[in-house]
């Protein structure tokens, strides 16, 4: 059963660590309609002062937050914690229960991407990233 | 049968102890190292120490086509990525998945995970089945209780689910006087239909009463 609402013009950025707080400060130069949620609202202070979207302190795992976030209008989802299983179950929840129209998700296990197989969910590797920068800039050297 | 026990403490402990010596080959994983030994020590048998969420620890587990897997790990997400990986990558037929929050069960179901255990929410049945009906169905009385008001939630397999109160014959003994359906309060008329989980106020004499509530709560029989 998909909960699809009509109109879907919000990003939600699902943690608000480096990686989250840096796409939100870019994000907010754009000038884009934002939503942050983090468990930690320390977090929070990571966000420039340009950031003029709104937070939400909360645990993502459970639904009720994700709602709040307003997930049944979002047309992207950005999620980013630093937590695999928990950014898997948020994709899935978005792509089967929302249907969100671009969902990204943060992933630090390569094995995890067959879990997204046929979901038209974009994924990002970090550590897989910074290991092929790091990689380039000594050369290819073994 | 091959059964993987994957994380969870005390339940894990007893679960083994219920399925040894029952012609079962069990595989027993967990990520804590502790606890990990204590299985260990309690069952006799070999203990994978490792992540369950991992493709690389459940391929070390060899859990290849086992027949059941049980995740029974404290973090609701560990759980569900477990028992994906299980059947995706290594074809387990069956996942039993235990949740924390209760509003877990119907999501992991709505994602694929098709059984789904939460120990509050077993609880609640377990107190609404050992209950009297008052405790389920809320009552008011007006005029020195000659009248009453009786609050009745219809189950998804009531009989009188998805039809049209004009259609369901209803007691000529009592009355729909309101229908609340969240979050609307709808007062219904004959085209009204009935939605399972909505909750139907009905008034009636008190003599009548205990039908009524039998007739809003008859399931279909499978």
């Amino acid at each position: 059963m998909k909960r699809s609402s009509v109109l879907k013009n919000k990003t939600i950025i699902v943690g608000c660590s480096s990686l989250g707080s840096t796409i939100t400060n870019k994000f907010s130069i754009e000038g884009k309609n934002l939503m942050v949620v983090d468990k930690n609202p320390k977090n929070f202070e990571r966000l420039s002062d340009r950031f003029s979207g709104y937070t939400i302190t909360g645990d993502v795992s459970d639904l009720d937050v994700l709602e709040e976030a307003g997930i049944a209008s979002a047309k992207e989802i950005v999620i980013v914690t630093n937590d695999d299983n928990l950014n898997l179950f948020v994709a899935h929840i978005a792509r089967k229960i929302y249907d969100v129209p671009n969902i990204y998700i943060r992933l630090s296990e390569p094995d995890n991407e067959v879990l997204l197989k046929g979901m038209d969910i974009k994924a990002i590797y970090p550590l897989e990233l910074s290991y092929d920068k790091f990689n380039l800039l000594r050369g290819g050297r073994k | 049968m091959r059964i993987v026990i994957a994380n969870g403490n005390n339940g894990a402990d007893y679960i083994i102890k219920s399925f040894k010596g029952h012609s079962h080959t069990l595989i027993i994983i967990n990520d804590d190292r502790d606890v990990a030994h204590k299985l260990a020590r309690n069952s006799k048998l070999p203990v994978i120490f490792g992540d369950c969420t991992k493709v690389e620890t459940l391929k070390e587990a060899h859990i290849d086509g086992a027949d059941i897997f049980i995740a029974l790990g404290f973090r609701d997400t560990d759980n569900y990525v477990a028992c994906l990986h299980a059947r995706k990558e290594f074809g387990v037929k069956k996942c039993i998945c235990i949740v924390q929050n209760p509003k877990n069960v119907e999501i992991f179901k709505e994602l694929g995970i098709e059984s789904v255990i939460c120990s509050t929410e077993s609880l609640l049945s377990s107190i609404l089945a050992e209950s009297s009906l008052e405790a389920i169905t809320k009552t008011m009385s007006f005029e020195n209780d000659k009248i009453v008001m009786s609050e009745i939630v219809v189950k998804p397999n009531a009989v009188i689910a998805h039809k049209r109160i004009m259609d369901i014959n209803f007691p000529k003994e009592g009355s729909i006087a309101c229908v609340y359906r969240r979050p609307r309060v709808i007062i219904p008329n004959g085209q009204t239909l009935i939605l399972p989980k909505d909750k139907l106020f009905v008034l009636s004499t008190p003599s009548e009463q205990k039908s009524l509530i039998a007739f809003v709560q008859k399931t279909v029989k499978k």
